[in-house]
């Protein structure tokens, strides 16, 4: 009998040698219910939230990981997180504001477009990023298991660390254009949290059919365009026709970055759509966190 | 003795696609992926493929501190065995219960980060394979004494010779104290002086009472470190009244098979 195998160098290394294995006695005590217990059908969603607070440290580690990594081999770095929403809108302002002469709403067009490019730019990177996580975690998603919510979840956070530290930069711009601040500003954090939420979900729901189907990514930066331009950030929401508003509501975007720029430059909020807004992105939440738990049943089977 | 893990009719079936017959449009696929994400229509899709069964009805069971080995041919199954262990891929019918915390190296730097540093991935590897940050922290130094980097800490690892980066990898992964610990070929890493180096380490992982699954294609490696050895072939497994028997088995089976394909060409 001969365990020889020519292509590996380590058994015709070594001479062949029977060991004969003692029965082991180890003394371990296992717990009276399995730890893990490994089903065709998915378990309740309370194991998963359980998942998720066991591997919560993963969590931080790639969004720490994303932040990291994310402006080596730069020569700005960091400071991309503040020049790309300024950029932009010095570029909408120039063509949009000058040149096309878009109204405002009576108010100045650099804050009125910068209030509500802010969360966009936040909203629209979150889902970008998110939906493309998957994918790009693909050798980490075949090889270890962990709850695949946090792979979108961290590319959100990112954008999320992102967006706080332009909203410094906003504030100092409003207080050069000489915005009074109202009371109205402690609205914003509600709001952040709503678009989080919304571009977690949307995220996620991407994230996912983009590991099965590749379109997703061609079509995606499409519908984001698209998208920006069924919400009002470069125009006022006052331009929409009445008879079409119950419509141009519907998008949850709406309500989002009106209420922004209202809680920011004191306006008169439209709590209609803010409520038409919260209902809706309630709606799609739910939808999309269904969507993800059917398609995580077969990722590592697909990307 | 309660089984440490044991597993109940145990199948994956995956599914090839057949080109020819499909060609889906973006249409098809929004359509599609619409309807089977909410109704449910999973298996009307699943109809488009040819079913292939990696795995067919397993069943077993292990008991703490056991050395499982995996041998068979490529495809027989060995790995899809694993990754249902590891939660990475999910069965398609049977049951299996595990009483410990499951660690998992299938493949020797997952998730390793090529613009971080050696320091910076050894915290970002050790949290995926399922560390806790001060675990980490108080083997550290055991980590990198292992990997033998250590003057290349505070570089980034795209940097690394392939060698090197292995050898990190491994080391992150040997510190690993879970119950269970799945291992798919992964012993050999790097020139020979650390592969024995790792190879003893892995004996070492083996004899403190944890359960151990190991795949490889070593059988000389298999033979010296598993109290068990399951051949796989074909999606079945089958075990033999003792080791060298099974291994013998497999032998048999390669020779049978070389000898099926001399005479057909």
């Amino acid at each position: 009998m001969s365990f020889t195998d020519e292509a590996d160098p380590i058994i015709s290394d070594l001479p062949f040698t029977s060991h004969p294995k003692p029965a082991k006695t180890v003394t371990a005590v296992l717990p009276d219910e399995p730890l893990i217990r490994i089903r065709v059908r998915k378990q309740f969603s309370l194991v998963e939230g359980r998942e998720i607070w066991i591997h919560r440290e993963l969590l931080y580690y790639l969004v720490w990981r994303d932040l990291k990594a994310r402006y080596k081999q730069t020569i700005l770095g960091g400071s991309w997180i503040i020049l790309q929403p300024l950029l932009m809108t010095l570029v909408f302002a120039i063509f949009l504001g000058r040149i096309a002469r878009v109204p405002s709403d009576g108010i100045a067009y650099v804050p009125f477009l910068f209030s509500a490019l802010l969360p966009w730019t936040f909203f629209s990177n979150a889902v970008s990023a998110s939906s493309y996580s998957l994918i790009n975690n693909a050798p980490l998603l075949t090889k270890v298991y962990f709850p695949r919510l946090l792979v979108p979840a961290a590319a959100t956070l990112v954008r999320l660390s992102d967006f706080t530290v332009s909203a410094v930069v906003l504030l100092v711009l409003l207080i050069y254009y000489h915005q009074t601040l109202h009371w109205t500003i402690l609205l914003a954090p509600v709001l952040v949290l709503q678009v989080t939420l919304l571009a977690l979900g949307i995220g996620m729901w991407f994230s996912a059919l983009n590991a099965k189907y590749r379109d997703i990514s061609t079509a995606l930066p499409v519908l984001l365009q698209l998208w920006m331009f069924t919400t009002p950030i470069v125009y006022p929401a006052s331009l929409v026709p009445a008879k079409w508003t119950w419509l141009y509501e519907l998008n949850p975007m709406v309500g989002i970055i009106e209420g922004f720029r209202s809680a920011l430059l004191g306006v008169q909020m439209n709590w209609r759509s803010l409520a038409i807004s919260t209902l809706v992105s309630f709606i799609l939440i739910l939808l999309s966190t269904h969507a993800f738990e059917k398609l995580d049943e077969e990722f590592a089977d697909v990307i | 003795m309660r089984p440490i893990i044991s597993v109940r009719n145990l199948s994956k079936r995956y599914y090839i696609e057949r080109p020819l017959n499909r060609n889906p449009t973006f249409r098809d696929a929004v359509i599609e992926t619409v309807t089977s994400s909410f109704l449910n229509l999973g298996r009307q899709q699943k109809s488009l493929g040819v079913p292939l069964w990696a795995l067919r009805e397993v069943n077993f069971e292990v008991h703490p501190g056991e050395v499982v080995g995996l041998i068979g041919r490529n495809g027989a199954g060995k790995s899809t065995l694993l990754k249902i262990l590891a939660r990475v891929v999910k069965p398609s019918a049977g049951e299996v219960d595990i009483y410990g915390r499951v660690g998992s190296l299938l493949g020797v730097g997952t998730g390793f980060h090529p613009d971080l540093t050696g320091r910076e991935n050894i915290l970002l590897n050790g949290t995926i394979l399922g560390m806790k940050t001060p675990e980490i922290r108080r083997k550290f130094d055991e980590i990198v004494d292992f990997s033998e980097v250590g003057q290349f800490l505070d570089t980034a690892v795209k940097h690394y010779s392939s060698g090197m980066y292995l050898r990190l990898a491994f080391s992150i992964a040997a510190h690993l104290e879970p119950e269970v610990m799945l291992l798919d070929e992964v012993l050999a890493v790097g020139d020979k002086p650390f592969r024995e180096k790792c190879f003893a380490k892995m004996k070492s992982i083996s004899r403190d009472g944890r359960t151990v699954f190991i795949v490889s294609h070593n059988l000389k490696q298999i033979e010296e470190l598993c109290s068990r050895v399951f051949f796989v072939n074909e999606g079945r497994l089958y075990e033999e009244s003792d080791v060298i028997t099974t291994i013998t088995k497999y032998l048999t089976h390669i020779s049978a098979y070389e000898e099926r394909t001399a005479t057909a060409s």
